[in-house]
């Protein structure tokens, strides 16, 4: 447990020294929180009731799928699970502290969101702050689970980059945060309904869509387990 | 003597590609046994299947503690020298001698970055890490590529005075002159096929029979190995008069061991 709690934290501060992970769990987020939260709650003061909830499942779904699952084909669709491996550390430890270190950066970030929203552009805060936040941490997890399978299944960088983006892109537009969802064609609503950030912002306003949720993380969960459990399943 | 490691008729492929052959061999224990090949000859694999990162056909049997450096290892761009040992210490519960750090010249680099450190750095790094919980087999796989004079000595030594101890050590090389004055024993691939198992002294008195006839013709210069270089002479100008081509300068010398190697392993002589 020591030695886990050990790579957890250096997982962490190797997080923070990276500059892909700071920009896409830290700067990019909280840019894209600064102009949207100046322009959309000026033009539309409505936006302040969900700017929290709006701004979070950005920064989550930017953190997991375009950070996290960068992290993870860096793993294990290279060289270095090979050196992990050959050190006697197990298969699923760089997914873990990755997964483990990647919830802090979110939840730390989602807090910031959280804190400097109402002094910022008088946002307001969930009426339940503990039941937002336990809402909070169930879309992280689901989050994260979904970029977890993506980087244990896609092999290459470059191929997950595309398709990171062909989930992000949707997930972003197609999931009510920037304008209702019921704004959409009937098509489009309903493909927004494949991702976790439609369920999450559901889940952040109005308290609903939790157990699809948690049937995306289960299923994510099992998932990676099976994938773990390929790998180098035949080492007698 | 004590066997260690035994392989029984191990075969692999990659899809139709054959890479291993049936190949035999026991390791004793104390011994450093040098698998010896060209490029593509298959040494990388038998250590992957000695390692279990491949899977094979036929039986590999290994008794002790195993530790392993690769061709191809990398940590993560951002993890300082310190803290990969750190945790690697840790998942093994064990810790690494000072004595090692400093003759692997790694106490410098202790806060450096994987990204910062030169090649020869991360295969001392590498080596480290490897060492870390005191094995019983080590398993290396080219460990001098990228190392500066300097330090190939000094893994030489650190592999010297681990035989000392009674570690049993398997390198793969293609760099005869390092294998031949580390190892006790040493097997050559050949595609896929072990060629040659046994001493260093067996391999010397063997290729010291054979003699080498480099023939220049106005087609191009031909090289050929023999230990009978009465008859071989003979056949080749046999072979030319009736192929009608003039022999524009003939020499036959005994070689170097490493030719003979090359001769052996590589196939690019006739």
């Amino acid at each position: 447990m020591k030695a886990f709690c050990y790579g957890v934290w250096i997982q962490f501060l190797m997080d923070l020294r990276s500059r892909s992970l700071f920009i896409t769990c830290y700067l990019v987020p909280l840019l894209f929180f600064f102009m949207m939260g100046s322009v959309f709650t000026s033009i539309m003061p409505e936006y302040q009731d969900t700017l929290i909830a709006s701004m979070t499942i950005m920064s989550v779904s930017m953190g997991s799928l375009l950070g996290l699952s960068s992290s993870v084909v860096q793993i294990y669709g290279t060289t270095l699970q090979k050196t992990y491996m050959a050190n006697s550390l197990p298969v699923y430890y760089g997914l873990v502290t990755l997964f483990v270190s990647a919830f802090f950066h979110l939840m730390i970030v989602s807090t910031l969101i959280f804190i400097l929203s109402p002094i910022l552009f008088h946002a307001t805060l969930p009426s339940h702050i503990g039941i937002y936040y336990l809402h909070l941490i169930l879309f992280i997890i689901s989050s994260l689970g979904v970029a977890s399978v993506l980087g244990l299944f896609v092999k290459t960088q470059g191929l997950l980059t595309m398709m990171s983006q062909i989930i992000f892109l949707p997930s972003i537009i197609l999931s009510g945060i920037m304008f209702p969802a019921s704004m959409l064609p009937s098509f489009l609503e309903n493909l927004g309904k494949l991702f976790p950030a439609t369920w999450g912002y559901l889940l952040l306003t109005q308290s609903q869509g939790q157990y699809i949720l948690i049937l995306i993380m289960i299923l994510a969960f099992l998932i990676c387990f099976q994938r773990m459990r390929s790998f180098y399943s035949f080492i007698k | 003597m004590k066997t260690v490691i035994k392989v029984s008729h191990v075969s692999q492929s990659y899809g139709s590609y054959q890479v291993l052959n049936d190949v035999s061999f026991e390791v004793y224990k104390g011994e450093i046994l040098g698998l010896l090949g060209m490029n593509g000859a298959g040494k990388t694999t038998t250590l992957e299947c000695l390692e279990g990162f491949l899977k094979y056909e036929g039986n590999i049997s290994i008794d002790g503690q195993i530790a392993i450096q690769s061709q191809n290892e990398s940590l993560p761009a951002y993890m300082k020298v310190s803290e990969a040992i750190t945790l690697f210490s840790q998942w093994k519960k064990a810790s690494l001698e000072p004595q090692l750090l400093k003759a692997l010249d790694l106490l410098s680099i202790m806060n450096k970055q994987y990204q910062q450190l030169s090649t020869g750095q991360k295969r001392r790094l590498h080596l480290a890490l490897a060492l870390i919980g005191q094995p019983d087999i080590f398993i290396l796989d080219e460990p001098t590529a990228g190392l500066d004079v300097a330090g190939r000595f000094a893994l030489h030594q650190i592999i010297r005075q681990l035989q000392k101890k009674g570690v049993t050590i398997v390198i793969a090389s293609h760099d005869m002159n390092e294998v031949e004055s580390l190892c006790q024993r040493i097997g050559i691939l050949k595609q896929g096929k072990m060629v040659f198992l046994g001493t260093v002294e067996d391999f010397t008195l063997h290729m010291g029979k054979c003699y080498r006839i480099k023939v220049i013709t106005q087609e191009g210069e031909n090289l050929y190995t023999t230990q009978d270089v009465r008859q071989t002479l003979s056949q080749i100008l046999d072979d030319y008069q009736k192929r009608n081509l003039e022999i524009l300068d003939m020499n036959v010398s005994r070689g170097t061991l490493e030719q003979h190697f090359i001769s052996m392993a590589g196939g690019i002589e006739k």
